[in-house]
């Protein structure tokens, strides 16, 4: 709850404001379950609701809306009013991104501050520098999750290539700061896959999955950099049989010795120093690989199911014993 | 419990690669576990009336101004509370919570998170659900006051040319939206296939490659030949806004389980149920984390996702996902004494028992209420969701076929009502929500024991009948339970 500083005039006592007429939350009615207002709330909201009666939309409207959502950014009517009065009065919207920039800053994770910049700049149609104020807000919390949608909607709205470009460097900055950023890994999967009338090129799929590989090298039970192959593959539609060599290794007990330091396959990257082996994930996938191949796979598949429920993986031992039900069951 | 070969980890393993979202897990998984080690797995339930009652009455302190626009939500996640303590509100509050209610309905239909605001989806499923709790029909009672036909109006105003619906007027579209509106409509008897035309393709394409569902999506449209032919959205693309979640998730399969009934039998949207089971099983957090849930892959668990994570099981179970029943071993008679404790048999893919530890043991505040995590403090969402957790944990709540058709054959037809047909599906496939004799689990003394919670609705069997009874204007058969088949 912001606090008011000393010199703040209540609405009732601005001489500016003596012709509207307040209006109280309740009429007649005792509410159950209220909340203690402070008298500065209460008074701002008694004149936002005067104000919605006659429907006034004029230039004083602005600062009022703008004390109740510095009170309460939350406050979705009074959003909508002043989007609706900005519009009446052709306010200066670019004034209003610029307003809107600190209350985003202050305000992440309120739905409101993000849906009434998208009208901004969908009304206002000059994107040009929103990806670099995003990226300063992603600096105080870089899994917000309404900053991240945002960004994608607008990449998705403007479809500008000039902003397209720079996309894969910043997830990867982010991925080298803290490869289990999940939010950055979705963002990769959104810029590189789901970008309308672009087909992924067969390179960029191999690309993409020596990325993931690499990364899973790193820290094996990040299932962050597993969901990504996954959905490389599945999205590729690539069997998951591709990656058994890659996914051996990560399923059994130890780190396994390069015998020949001077050869690196980087399309099977094998897991660093310092893995806790064997990897849930990479079983998981081993499981996965076998199933399909029908009876004989499942015969293969059931024993590492089984290794996960008894032991690696014992939270989800009823999952597990599910999947070898479902395999029995199918084959 | 399950025999482990060695001993298990005390942290989630980093592969000696630290990162920051790594050393965040640990610092949490170390006061998860001091926890664990203080507590007894008890449910604290007159601090937490205690806590719900002065709420009620007494009020919020300032702090809640932030929640001004969410006064519905308040009052549901309170009442919903006491119905999962098996607690009813005294008949002089009950009159002042539909007051209080009745002051949210906005004068052009639907109602808003508080007197004199705009009317919006999210309070409107809050105000409908809380009316549930405590309405009744009859002058004052809430119920014949709801204005369905405005409100009708309202949800048909927000729609939008890719199935979706927008909030309010100018906001902003997402799945919970979407979920509140189907749920509202459902309780009140007024879905129509106009209503959800398309929304099912809108809430598939949600789905994101990890599974679970996003906020959104976003739509592109085919070119206008002139500007009297309607936007025809694209199928695809539709880009994910945002990753898969926890909350979302739980809103979207929620509402694809509300439209499932009601979809085409050919050329319907489809989603990938197998994936979405691998990434909700996967959201409940290893026994480092005492096993609550988490919202998102690689972050924080927190109660809340204990209703939003474990209540998309029971959904799963009416696409198909039931769990393998595991038949105990008959025993030899002479072994079983008259005390011998039925062992219930748990047909889940989740982890029940260790999800209510994880409630009891790390999400109590010991002052009364429950919270996201230690050493958080509670709030009146928290204590809603982390209750409604434990309820889905005890509980085994499925659609019962046996249910099924003993609703539709009590069905009383209204044929002057143009979709009486779907009326009919939408009452007996919500109210077909059957608990299976005998399948409840009850981590902790016999006292632990909450209400069940409608998967779909999370109000009580009981309240969810009572108010659909009443809006259908059908009377329920009884609920018999099923006596074995007698030997001649
Ligand atoms: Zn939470």
């Amino acid at each position: 709850m912001p606090v008011q500083s000393e010199d703040y005039v209540p609405f009732a006592q601005r001489p500016e404001w003596a012709d509207v007429v307040p209006v109280p939350q309740y009429d007649g009615v005792q509410p159950l379950a209220p909340i203690f207002y402070t008298p500065e709330y209460k008074d701002a909201t008694d004149y936002f609701r005067g104000i919605v009666k006659t429907g006034e939309m004029s230039e004083r409207v602005l600062v009022l809306t703008e004390e109740v959502i510095r009170m309460n950014p939350a406050h979705y009517s009074a959003w909508q009013y002043r989007y609706r009065t900005l519009l009446a009065i052709n306010a200066s919207l670019k004034d209003e991104l610029e307003f809107t920039k600190g209350l985003a800053i202050a305000h992440l994770k309120t739905y409101q501050v993000w849906h009434h910049r998208r009208l901004l700049l969908a009304a206002t149609n000059d994107p040009a520098d929103e990806l670099r104020f995003l990226e300063s807000v992603l600096n105080v919390d870089v899994k917000n999750y309404h900053t991240w949608s945002y960004r994608q909607w607008v990449l998705a709205h403007f479809d500008r290539e000039e902003m397209w470009a720079g996309e894969v460097d910043y997830v990867d900055r982010l991925l080298e700061e803290d490869l289990r950023n999940n939010s950055a890994w979705h963002h990769r999967f959104f810029i590189t896959f789901q970008r309308a009338g672009k087909d992924t090129r067969e390179d960029v799929v191999k690309r993409e999955l020596v990325f993931a590989k690499q990364k899973i090298a790193l820290a094996p039970n990040n299932m962050s950099a597993w969901n990504y192959l996954r959905g490389v593959l599945d999205y590729s539609h690539t069997p998951y049989a591709s990656q058994e060599d890659f996914v051996r290794p990560y399923t059994g007990t130890q780190v396994p010795l390069s015998f020949d330091s001077d050869v690196i396959d980087v399309e099977n990257p094998l897991p660093s120093e310092g893995s806790r082996l064997p990897a849930v994930p990479a079983i998981e996938f081993l499981a996965d690989i076998y199933e399909v191949e029908g009876k004989e796979g499942v015969d293969e598949a059931i024993p590492l199911w089984k290794s996960l429920a008894e032991e690696h993986d014992t939270i989800r031992k009823k999952y597990w014993e599910y999947r070898i039900h479902e395999a029995v069951t199918a084959a | 419990m399950t025999s482990v070969n060695q001993p298990l980890p005390k942290h989630a393993l980093d592969d000696e690669y630290p990162t920051k979202t790594s050393a965040l897990q640990r610092e949490t998984e170390d006061i998860l576990q001091a926890h664990v080690a203080q507590g007894a797995p008890t449910l604290d339930r007159s601090a937490h009336l205690q806590f719900l009652i002065r709420n009620l009455v007494q009020g919020f302190p300032a702090r809640y101004i932030s929640q001004d626009a969410s006064q519905p939500w308040l009052m549901y996640w309170t009442l919903q509370s006491f119905s999962v303590l098996q607690v009813a509100v005294d008949p002089v509050n009950k009159q002042r919570a539909i007051d209080t209610i009745m002051a949210w309905q906005h004068p052009d239909g639907g109602f808003a998170g508080g007197s004199g605001q705009a009317a919006h989806l999210l309070p409107t499923y809050a105000s409908i659900c809380s009316l549930a709790i405590v309405g009744r029909p009859g002058p004052g009672g809430g119920w014949d006051q709801i204005d369905r036909e405005k409100l009708y109006k309202l949800f048909m105003s927000l729609k939008q040319p890719d199935g979706s619906f927008i909030v309010s007027e100018h906001g902003e579209v997402d799945v919970r939206g979407i979920y509140c509106l189907l749920v509202s409509a459902y309780l009140v008897d007024i879905l129509t296939p106009e209503l959800i035309e398309d929304t099912a393709a809108f809430i598939a394409s949600c789905q994101t490659y990890e599974g679970g569902f996003a906020s959104a999506s976003h739509p592109y449209y085919a070119a206008q030949e002139d500007k009297n032919t309607p936007l025809q959205c694209i199928s695809s693309p539709r880009p994910n806004l945002g990753e898969a979640h926890g909350g979302y998730t739980y809103c979207a399969l929620a509402a694809w389980v509300l439209l499932k009934p009601f979809l085409p039998e050919e050329g319907a949207p489809s989603i990938d149920v197998k994936r979405l089971l691998r990434w909700a099983v996967n959201m409940q957090g290893s026994e480092t984390e005492v096993g609550g849930f988490r919202g998102r892959t690689n972050k924080l668990i927190d109660g809340c996702y204990s209703w939003w994570g474990g209540g998309e099981f029971a959904l799963l179970e009416a696409l198909g996902v039931s769990g393998h029943r595991e038949h105990a071993p008959l025993r030899p008679q002479h072994e079983a004494g008259p005390t011998e404790e039925w062992v219930g048999s748990d047909d889940s893919v989740f982890n029940r028992d260790a999800m209510q530890r994880f409630i009891l043991l790390t999400a109590q505040h010991p002052a009364g209420g429950l919270r996201d995590k230690p050493p958080k403090h509670p709030d009146a969402y928290h204590t809603l969701y982390c209750l409604a957790g434990l309820s889905v944990a005890q509980h085994r709540v499925t659609q019962s076929p046996a249910r099924r058709s003993e609703l539709r054959s009590a069905w009383t037809p209204k044929p002057e009502i143009k979709y009486d047909m779907v009326r009919k599906t939408a009452f007996t496939e919500a109210l077909c929500w059957s608990e299976e004799e005998g399948s409840s689990i009850i981590i902790g003394p016999a006292s632990n024991r909450v209400n069940a919670s409608h998967p779909l609705f999370n109000l009580t069997m009981t309240h969810s009948e009572g108010i659909m009874a009443h809006f259908y204007k059908q009377t329920l058969p009884k609920r018999f339970v099923r006596a074995p088949p007698k030997v001649a």
